[in-house]
């Protein structure tokens, strides 16, 4: 504790009128937020009390990130009060919640990558002396707060050579020491391992007994039992109501959130399993070695480990993005080489990837254009492609997939995380294919869309497809997979059939515990 | 109902839309520039100086087409001046030597279709930022042309290719036929065909593309093909305009054709543009010089008025965007 309150000295002045814990110290008081005519936040009256951890859960689109953006000082709001300890506050900017205490850890995390992780700790406040830098003492006193905080982490390491769970914990670590009494974490915990998840609580515990305000934010409910105070739900737009934790259940919070049971979310149909539609021979490549596996008509086979345990490169490899060294793929019983992404989608393997952003997604081109990239080919009459085919293509994965969008010409930026994953799903439909590969398709999705992105598993599956889902989350492929494979530092190390082993035993096998 | 839904329906307009209104604001200022011209000097609106004004427009506007289709992809194709340079030379030198001229033609936009290749390979295969390689060619080929011609220049003397330039069809100036002739194709090729949506792929998350099926590597092999192709068509007009090959013709015109892209709304972080944009943008640059010219403003002054203008539409354009989301 020593080191965050050196380093965090500078910031006294601003931490002095401290509300006793237990006491409101941020209330909303019909905080209202309108885009147009409508209404993205309708009234709120919530209280934050000092030294809490509150959760917040809703599903996407349920008004989460207009109230962070609010309490940010990003937008401006439309009508209502915020108290921030008693006193009314405008929250105009950015800076001005900065200085009054109120920070925010994003999902993705905005820090400067070729920096060190001492100057990201310390940017935009840097230790001068006559003007220079004092880089040797920045880089003691980070490192002071990260052994502090049990994070091993070097400071002089560079902030890009780090897993995105390291750098969530660094720009954790950076508000914790600017003198944040109300700090804000939106899903913090999408991109990370269990351990990482685990330092991550701690580090939260640990503010708060410094005194910090908590807000968490996520879609996991489970985190929200094991580190929450109390919890408000949201729901489309309206505050559904606030809750102790020892005063519900899960069961209860589901039913606010969208009035549909927890049985209902992980929808599993059983198929009778047809012919074998790709199998996997002692498959190597970068990031994986000797896996062999096969996936059936009818069957969903689940790929469990820890990020980086090589199952989303085995699926890469699977489709052609990187070579393979050893092994042989056989597709229907037919031995075919897949050198290229083209040649496996001729096949008839569709890739949904791990990350929308970066893989799944040409973010700032409309949503029509990304659910045909890969049926361009299809829509293409002569020299020219047929623009009635192409807008009906597109309307038609939209209305099935029930994509929330007024047309197939918004940018798929302006998607919620939901969304955006149902154009990357909706991309293959209409492409056909036998084997569908999912890759994490529910990170960052909420509770209802999950639901019917399970719903249309089932229904690929009735069409005679196989699919490989891929999760780091457990319940998910343990619920789904009729077959489970447990990856390990790119080994396969053990493989279940649909919930033959316990949940206890299967993260054993992961985490080689 | 999500505020997802609320907030799109709110914020991004279709595309397409914004895209025609913004070639309408174009099209706009292009029309006062021409009405404010025409009542600031009776030497605007006659015959002879429109033509002059269409030829002057119509060889950046080329290029201007051939670098958009290189923006689109997230990328550069500093060279276009230079390959201008280059092929004037190729093809004087040919008719020179004797060679048909339908053959020297020919030859001349291969070789522009050889230097594209040849800044792609260079890109795909040595993964040199494309900056960094037309950046390359733009000085070597200044060199190498220097080099056939001995720093002098070669005449032509085949008057059929000379008087091309020359000559009008239906009143309007050949040169600016040749804008038409490039424009049409590129303009099924861009917003009709697949390969266009590709370049718009490409341009936005190329890893995207590829996982999608989009072959990438061809798809920036065709962009800058196309680019240099369409710089050697250019260095044909030039060389059938001056009568002459001349290595260090056309310097600075990359800068001409990059500036009439982004007037016309190309973005330089990829994925946006289009074929009507970088024309306007073209023939708005070639007023304002043309403007300046018959109103006796110092030729300086032109690059200071051209770079204002850089500014202020690409910062509207930017205030438009921020604007819509």
């Amino acid at each position: 504790m020593t080191g965050l309150q050196e380093v965090s000295h500078r910031h006294e002045g601003e931490l002095e009128a401290a509300v006793p814990k237990g006491k409101p110290i941020l209330e909303l008081r019909g905080l209202q937020k309108n885009y147009g005519a409508v209404q993205a936040l309708k009234p709120a009256t919530i209280t934050f009390l000092s030294g809490e951890i509150h959760a917040i859960v809703g599903e996407n689109g349920a008004g989460k990130s207009t109230l962070i953006k609010l309490l940010t000082g990003v937008i401006p709001r439309t009508a209502g009060e915020v108290f921030w300890q008693g006193e009314p506050v405008l929250l105009a900017s950015p800076n001005e919640a900065i200085a009054r205490g109120i920070n925010a850890v994003h999902q993705e995390v905005v820090l400067c990558p070729h920096l060190s992780v001492a100057a990201n700790m310390f940017l935009g406040d840097e230790m001068n002396r006559r003007g220079l830098m004092r880089k040797r003492a920045m880089t003691d006193a980070a490192q002071g707060v990260l052994d502090d905080l049990g994070f091993s982490l070097p400071a002089n390491a560079t902030l890009g050579s780090l897993t995105i769970g390291q750098q969530q914990l660094v720009a954790t670590a950076r508000a914790a020491m600017r003198g944040t009494r109300f700090l804000i974490f939106d899903e913090p915990t999408a991109y990370l391992t269990r351990q990482e998840s685990a330092q991550l609580f701690r580090l939260i515990r640990r503010l708060q007994g410094e005194g910090v305000t908590i807000v968490y934010i996520s879609h996991r409910l489970e985190e929200v039992f094991e580190l929450a105070d109390r919890v408000s739900v949201l729901r489309d737009g309206t505050h559904v109501g606030t809750r102790d934790i020892s005063a519900t259940n899960e069961a209860e919070l589901i039913a606010l959130m969208i009035n549909r049971t927890i049985e209902q979310i992980y929808h599993k149909e059983q198929f009778a399993l047809g012919e074998t539609i790709v199998e996997a021979r002692g498959l190597s490549g970068p990031g994986f070695s000797d896996i062999s596996l096969s996936v059936r008509a009818g069957e969903i086979v689940g790929l469990y480990g820890l990020i980086g345990a090589g199952r989303s490169e085995f699926a890469l490899g699977l489709y052609g993005r990187h070579p393979l060294t050893a092994g042989e793929v056989f597709w229907q019983g037919r031995k075919v080489e897949i050198d290229n992404e083209r040649k496996a989608m001729e096949l008839g393997v569709a890739l949904a990837p791990e990350s929308r952003r970066d893989q799944g997604l040409c973010l700032n081109l409309p949503i029509g254009l990304n659910i045909n990239l890969p049926v361009f080919r299809k829509l293409t009459r002569g020299l020219t492609i047929n623009r009635a085919e192409e807008a009906a293509n597109a309307d038609r994965q939209i209305r099935d997939l029930q994509i929330k969008t007024p047309s197939r010409r918004v940018l798929a930026s302006a998607m919620s995380g939901g969304n955006q994953q149902k154009i990357v799903i909706g991309k293959w439909l209409s492409h056909g294919a036998k084997l569908f590969i999912f890759d994490e398709p529910t990170v960052g999705v909420d509770v209802g869309t999950k639901a019917e992105i399970y719903r249309l598993f089932a229904r690929l599956l009735e069409k005679g497809a196989g699919i490989i889902l891929i999760s780091s989350y457990l319940p998910e492929v343990y619920e789904l997979a009729d077959r489970l494979h447990v990856f390990r530092q790119g080994r396969l190390v053990a493989s279940h059939d649909y919930r033959a082993a316990s949940h206890e035993d299967v993260l054993a096998q992961a985490i080689n515990a | 109902m999500s505020v997802e839904t609320v907030e799109s329906s709110a914020g991004p307009t279709p595309k397409r839309g914004v895209s025609i209104l913004f070639g309408l604001t174009l099209l706009g200022l292009l029309v006062v520039l021409w009405l404010l011209l025409g009542l600031a000097t009776s030497a605007f609106w006659t015959p002879n100086n429109i033509s002059n004004l269409l030829r002057q427009g119509a060889m950046t506007a080329i290029l201007a087409v051939g670098q958009t289709f290189v923006i689109i992809t997230a990328g550069i194709d500093l060279s276009v001046g230079a390959v201008v340079g280059f092929t004037s030379v190729i093809v004087a030198w040919l008719l020179a030597a004797g060679v048909p001229l339908w053959l020297a033609l020919l030859a001349t936009l291969l070789i522009g279709v050889l230097i594209g290749v040849f800044h792609a390979f260079g890109i795909v295969r040595m993964g040199l930022p494309p900056f960094i390689i037309t950046l390359a060619t733009l000085t070597s080929l200044r060199g190498i042309g220097l080099l056939i011609t001995n720093g002098s220049t070669i005449s032509i003397t085949n008057e059929t290719f000379t008087n091309f330039s020359r000559a009008d069809f239906l009143g309007v100036p050949s040169l600016f036929w040749m804008v038409i002739v490039v424009a049409i194709p590129a303009y099924v090729f861009l917003h009709l065909s697949r390969f266009g949506r590709y370049l718009f792929a490409v341009g936005s998350n190329s890893e995207a593309a590829r996982l999608s099926g989009v072959n990438v590597n061809r798809t920036i092999y065709l962009a800058y093909i196309l680019s240099s192709t369409c710089a050697a068509f250019v260095g044909l007009l030039l060389a059938s305009r001056i009568g002459i090959g001349n290595a260090t013709q056309a310097e600075g015109w990359e800068l001409q054709a990059i500036a009439s892209s982004v007037i016309g709304g190309t973005s330089l972080f990829g994925a946006v543009g289009s074929v009507h944009g970088p024309l306007l943008g073209a023939f708005i640059l070639a007023t304002i010089n043309n403007g300046a010219n018959l109103l006796n403003v110092n030729s300086f002054w032109q690059r200071i008025i051209t770079g204002v203008l850089i500014i202020v539409i690409v910062y509207f354009d930017q205030l438009r965007r921020r604007g819509a989301r």
